[in-house]
């Protein structure tokens, strides 16, 4: 390691996956069965590159060090590798001081501890998941297009999350997009399959059309794209939207109207991404997808996208303080909704799509915190969430792959006895996203109900509010301590105009979230252990289409499910009580912007909300036990009690009927009104236009004769009309 | 004239390597093997590179030979592309050789590559000319060689008709240009293109300079446009294309141009300060509206693939015309975005030649394909070359990476973001844009005459998309029980990669050339803002 400097490393991570899916394009047909080897030895090489990085950052961080340094350092590594277009002097709108900026777009890369998490994450659990393909995929005859584009996926998210632009985010936003896209739709001639794919795409064009503007309105504000600080060739500094420079001082954050413009359209952007209300519709039918690719893009990876952004842009969310609480309200409610529609579901992936919404909006809610421990914990939850995850819809396919592409829980039941590891592990992911302790997910819901809770009840957590002296951000004249501004102060933070939304920003508000996520917790344990009991207790039965070699998966499908399984076990626990990964993030430079830094509290075990958590749990997963546990799954469902609620719950609150009517049918028929404009009118022109070079053209042609005389003849014809012309003008 | 003529050796080093090369090729033909001229002219172009290499590029100049910026770029475009071409052109004699038994081309083969290394010393003695004797002797020793290379490829009747027909009129375009010269030298008393232009500009109003200004323009012009396939020297070019192999073609579209834009681009210089510089602007913009349309709309009926070709690269011709007329308008506003004309011309003659020597290598390299054919109707005829669009049916399916690099490189042609074309067509239009760029637009100007050049372009570029979007239709989107042999020969194929590299790396990096053209280009014309006051002077990508 000591030959390669970390920068070239860095560029290996997405390189290397990328030189797979290429690999495996151009010799797809020639492995044939073996098809996944370049894949996987790509993303493998990515993943120990990946690994190699964080090790050294987290030397460089100090992770493990002693003493809890409120004031954690920025680190940081940009490494250019080129640029990549240029306009010399395009003038920047709405800087009236400086004539001119340089627009330039460098392909640079990042590194620093938010990054090399995510790298980390996604490489591995990106290489677990195509492990487990060559188990689950076998046979499919679009074998090699399967993990080409897994590999593309891989490079792309490697590169989104590793950009250090937002120009190239944006690329690379629309590129894993563009992987989840054509997974979606991997078996295309299934007419569902199809749909969803579309569905999918359209939908997250409406986020990907809010990130595009708040990228035009990045550069119209900051004067540049970047995320660090840059030196043109005359030695001026440029400051970048989230570099050195400017996070040091706070006021360099544009509030008001323009900033809550840029936020909301960042959360437009997660909301399509992370498929949060109103645009989560489409995650549920992307389960039409293979299950790998659901376990890694639309559970464990590509989804937290939306939490990545907003994240990554914590300082600019901190200059809105109404935009962030709108972050956390977006996040709860739709925590609180997927998870009671969750509740009714009876396709076991789909019970799992609504509880990735969910558990994506519980990452929201503490995002929106805008407390050094809610990105924190959002980070965290992350975490654990990519690996307990990937871990459910893994053994979902598990299920599915042995039960002949079945997936109704109602057709079959008591499989704990047909497939005894898949079970085991499972029944550890169910425990992790239930919130059980010790398992991972305990852990990191209770930093995030956390973080909501010293929103709610500030004064509980006193300590916080002494470490972070007012008086230390009045001097600063544009933060505020979000904590500790009332919504009056808020509004005159930062001489700007506060938008309306900061008026939402009340501790009554936070506790209201709070309490719907604590709802959310017990639901989740219910639909979670719901499905256990129905898929794996009860009398066995199996569907028909299983045949009769209904079995448990080979081992490339069980080993990754069983190094899943340990991870959902242990990682929780090992990270928090380490207090590492917190520590570690904590040095990322979006979270050292005063408005974050000043919010760190020290590392505590909240006693009380562990045992809220954890009672709420227990509350769900006993009642799933009284419905469910050693019954026929397809016997009577508790799902009577709810009454008409059940419809609605059923129904999933009726938002693809409310969209069809209010928006799909009205643009159906404005596009059926203007393809027949279109059919009859414009290209009735267009062709009598088209036709002009055509007509043009033989007439052209007819010059064409094929006779060399004619040739000379017509080249000296017109010299000679060239230089008369010519004589004429300078004659005349 | 008082460089010894050591000095001057050592100058047109890499021109003397190609020849000495080419001398060997022609030798070593008697005893050596199939692949030994073209390994020569590899050889050879590499060493001329290395030779260049070590040259410096500071304006020198020595008994009329100019070695500048410019005349640098020029070389390295005409080396780079002779080495490509020197791949298509190999895999071209194989496809010919395999077609008609083993061993009847072994000897024709090193005189080929021979010629062709003549060919290339011209044409980069065409680049650092500065006299006018020797520019007109460079001009030649392009032409001959390829008078002999049409007819050495091809014997049978299309192929002779092709390179008469190709003779002649190149006859005819060098007499007119001859005329030119002798007018330019008529102005200057000298053959030095340092002395004509200073006497230009000191007697820019006397009677002999205002006679034969226009003549010389004039005739200029026209003799640098057969070199670029242009109006109203362009007749030749369907026919000669139509009549030869993929790897002929790919030569005549692209080093002839480069040619071209040199004589225009030293006309530009010697006449640009003169009294009436609006004489040659405007002929240009005429000749580059009338060319681009010309090309395109008889590229929308041509079902042959060759054919469609060659109208294509005079509708090419056209679109580099754009940045020439920009050149010879020296513009008084500061420029916004390009590089002015020249450099635009250049850059766009780099992207161009690439890509279309891309499409050749690549139809070189598909060779012949299967005439339909079932087996119960006798035995199987013999292979046929691909000739129309239609052969390329189902490309897609047969051989996917050639499809698809003939995809890319048609792509580019037509000018989609973000491959080079692109970037080339965009500095050209802003080019022309650029011309007046403060000045209102007034019908009759300046600026309206070439904001209705730009205009002009894009719409020849939509047309044209037309065309190339048809043969990536029939890869892609047909089907065909025919499929392609792929036995034009490995190096063909090589080629075809090798430029679809280049593409890739100026898609992804356009800057580097950029600069280097906007260096050559700016070593010629100097930016106009140069006069200008410092506040103005803000401009230029770098």
């Amino acid at each position: 390691m000591n030959d390669i400097s970390p920068s070239t490393l860095l560029a290996l991570v997405p390189l290397l996956p990328l030189v797979g899916a290429i690999l495996t394009v151009a010799l797809g047909r020639v492995l044939g069965s073996r098809a996944h080897l370049p894949a996987i030895a790509g993303i493998a090489a990515a993943f120990v590159v990946a690994v190699m990085l964080l090790s050294g950052m987290a030397r460089e961080v100090g992770v493990g060090s002693t003493g809890h340094d409120h004031a954690a350092k920025p680190v940081e590594m940009v490494t250019t590798l080129w640029q990549w277009a240029g306009i010399g002097d395009a003038a920047a709108p709405g800087d009236g001081n400086s004539a001119a900026k340089a627009f330039a777009i460098p392909v640079a890369l990042r590194l620093d501890p938010l990054t090399a998490t995510l790298l980390v994450i996604i490489t591995g659990v990106g290489l677990l998941v195509a492990i487990y393909s060559i188990g689950y995929m076998h046979g499919d005859p679009g074998y090699p297009r399967f993990f080409a584009l897994v590999s593309a996926f891989v490079f792309s998210m490697s590169m989104l999350v590793a950009a250090s632009n937002f120009l190239l985010v944006y690329v690379f936003w629309e590129a894993v997009g563009a992987c989840s896209y054509l997974l979606i739709g991997f078996w295309f001639t299934k007419p569902e399959a199809a749909k969803a794919a579309k569905k999918a795409f359209l939908v997250n064009r409406i986020g990907d059309f809010g990130l595009a503007v708040a990228t035009f309105l990045l550069w119209m504000t900051y004067g540049t794209l970047n995320f660090h600080d840059t030196t043109l060739a005359d030695g001026t500094l440029v400051p970048g939207i989230l570099g050195a420079t400017r996070l040091a001082d706070a006021s360099a954050y544009v509030g008001g109207a323009v900033g809550t413009a840029i936020c909301l359209l960042f959360l437009l952007a997660a909301c399509g991404k992370s498929a949060q209300l109103p645009l989560h519709v489409w995650l549920p039918d992307a389960m039409e997808g293979p299950t790998p690719a659901s376990s890694l893009i639309h559970a464990a990876t590509m989804v937290t996208a939306g939490i990545y952004l907003v994240a990554r842009t914590a300082p600019l969310f901190e200059a809105c303080p109404g935009a962030l609480t709108l972050v956390s309200i977006v996040g709860a409610t739709t925590a609180l909704v997927a998870a009671l529609i969750g509740t009714v579901q009876n396709d076991l992936k789909r019970v799992l799509a609504y509880s990735t919404i969910s558990q994506l909006g519980y990452m929201f809610a503490a995002l929106g915190t805008g407390t050094l421990l809610g990105f924190t914990a959002a980070i965290f939850h992350l975490v654990t969430h990519a690996f307990f995850k990937a871990l459910l819809f893994m053994g979902a396919g598990s299920v599915m792959h042995a039960m002949g592409g079945v997936i109704d829980m109602r057709r079959f039941g008591g499989l704990r006895r047909v497939m005894p590891i898949t079970a085991a592990t499972f029944l550890v992911g169910a425990l992790a996203l239930a919130g059980v302790a010790p398992f991972a997910g305990f852990f990191s819901k209770d930093e995030i109900l956390a973080s909501l809770h010293s929103r709610g009840w500030p004064d509980a957590h006193g300590e916080h509010h002494d470490a972070a002296p007012a008086g230390g951000h009045a001097a600063t004249g544009a933060t505020f301590h979000l904590a500790s501004v009332t919504p009056d102060a808020a509004q005159f933070a930062g001489g700007a105009r506060g938008s309306a939304l900061d008026a939402l920003n009340t501790p009554a508000t936070w506790r209201i979230l709070f309490w719907m996520s604590l709802v959310t917790a017990a639901l989740t344990a219910f639909y979670t252990f719901r499905a256990v009991f129905m898929t794996f207790t009860g009398p066995t039965r199996v569907p028909d289409e299983a045949g009769h070699h209904a079995h448990e998966s080979p081992p490339s499908m069980t080993i990754p499910l069983a190094i899943l399984a340990a991870l959902s076990a242990v990682s929780g626990w090992w990270l928090f009580s380490t207090h590492s990964l917190a520590s570690f993030l904590a040095s990322t430079p979006s979270f050292t912007a005063p408005a974050v830094a000043s919010t760190a509290t020290p590392p505590a075990f909240h006693w009380d909300l562990a045992i809220q958590g954890t009672l709420a749990a227990a509350i769900g997963i006993v009642v799933a036990a009284l419905g469910h546990l050693g019954r026929r799954s397809d016997g009577p469902q508790m799902e009577r009690f709810l009454g008409p609620l059940e419809t609605l719950f059923a129904n999933r609150f009726f938002f693809d009927q409310i969209y069809s009517a209010l928006i799909v049918k009205p643009l159906e028929m404005v596009a059926t009104l203007a393809a027949m404009i279109d059919r009859h009118l414009i290209d009735g022109l267009v062709d009598t236009i088209a036709r002009i070079p055509v007509a043009l053209g033989s007439v052209v042609r007819h010059l064409q004769s094929g006779l060399v005389q004619r040739y000379a003849l017509a080249g000296v014809i017109g010299t000679l009309l060239i230089v008369l012309a010519l004589v004429a003008r300078a004659m005349g | 004239m008082n460089a010894t003529s050591l000095e001057t050796f050592s100058l047109l080093a890499p021109e003397i390597v190609m020849v000495l090369a080419a001398l060997v090729a022609y030798l070593g033909g008697a005893f050596a093997g199939l692949r030994f001229g073209w390994l020569v002219a590899a050889a050879g172009i590499v060493a001329a590179m290395v030779v260049t290499r070590g040259q410096a590029s500071d304006a020198a100049f020595s008994a009329g030979i100019a070695i500048d910026p410019f005349s640098t770029y020029i070389r390295w475009t005409v080396l780079a592309l002779g080495l490509l071409l020197c791949l298509v052109q190999s895999g071209d004699l194989f496809a010919a050789a395999v077609s008609r038994g083993p061993g009847l081309h072994r000897g024709g083969t090193c005189e080929e590559a021979g010629t062709f290394l003549l060919l290339l010393a011209g044409l980069s003695l065409v680049g650092v000319a500065g006299d006018l004797v020797l520019l007109f002797a460079g001009l030649e020793l392009v032409s001959i060689p390829t008078y002999i290379l049409l007819g050495l490829k091809r014997t049978d009747a299309r192929g002779q008709e092709a390179s008469l027909k190709y003779f002649f009129l190149s006859l005819v375009a060098s007499a007119i240009f001859l005329y030119a010269l002798v007018c330019l030298y008529g102005i200057g008393g000298s053959t030095d293109l340092g002395a004509i232009a200073a006497r230009l500009k000191a007697e820019a109003t006397g009677r002999t300079a205002q006679a034969l200004l226009p003549l010389a323009i004039g005739l200029g012009v026209v003799g640098a446009a057969f070199r670029l396939a242009a109006v109203p020297m362009h007749f030749y070019a369907p026919d000669v294309y139509e009549g030869t192999s993929p790897g002929n073609a790919a030569l005549l579209s692209t080093l002839p141009k480069v040619a071209g834009i040199v004589v225009l681009a030293r006309l530009l210089v010697l006449v640009g300060p003169a009294a009436s510089p609006d004489l040659l602007w405007r002929i240009v913009v005429v000749l580059a509206a009338v060319t681009m349309t010309v090309g395109n709309v008889m590229a929308l009926w041509q079902t042959n693939l060759r054919r469609l070709l060659a109208c294509s690269s005079i509708a090419h011709a056209g679109y580099l015309l754009v940045g020439i007329a920009a050149a010879a308008a020296p513009s008084l506003s500061p420029r916004l975005l390009s590089t002015g004309g020249l450099s635009a011309t250049l850059f766009y003659l780099a992207t161009y030649a690439i890509a279309t020597i891309g499409v050749f290598g690549a139809i070189a390299y598909l060779g012949h394909r299967w005439p339909e054919w079932t087996s119960g109707s006798g035995p199987r005829p013999p292979r046929e070359e691909i000739t129309t669009v239609d052969d390329l049916d189902g490309l897609s399916g047969t051989n996917p990476v050639a499809a698809f690099a003939i995809a890319v490189f048609l792509l580019s042609l037509a000018g989609i973001p973000p491959l080079p074309g692109f970037w080339g067509k965009l500095a050209l239009a802003f080019s022309a844009l650029e011309v007046d760029g403060a000045a209102a637009i007034e019908v009759g100007s300046r600026r309206s005459w070439f904001v209705g050049l730009a205009v002009l372009l894009v719409l020849n570029a939509a047309i044209a998309a037309a065309y190339y979007l048809r043969i990536i239709a029939a890869m892609y989107f047909k089907t065909t029980k025919r499929g392609v042999q792929a036995d034009g020969g490995l190096a063909a194929g090589v080629a075809m990669l090798a430029c679809l590299v280049l593409v890739g790396m100026v898609t992804v990096r356009p800057r580097g050339l950029l600069t280097a053209a906007s260096r050559a280009g700016e070593s010629l014309v100097p930016p106009a803002a140069a006069a200008l006051p410092d506040a103005l002077d803000t401009i230029a990508t770098r």
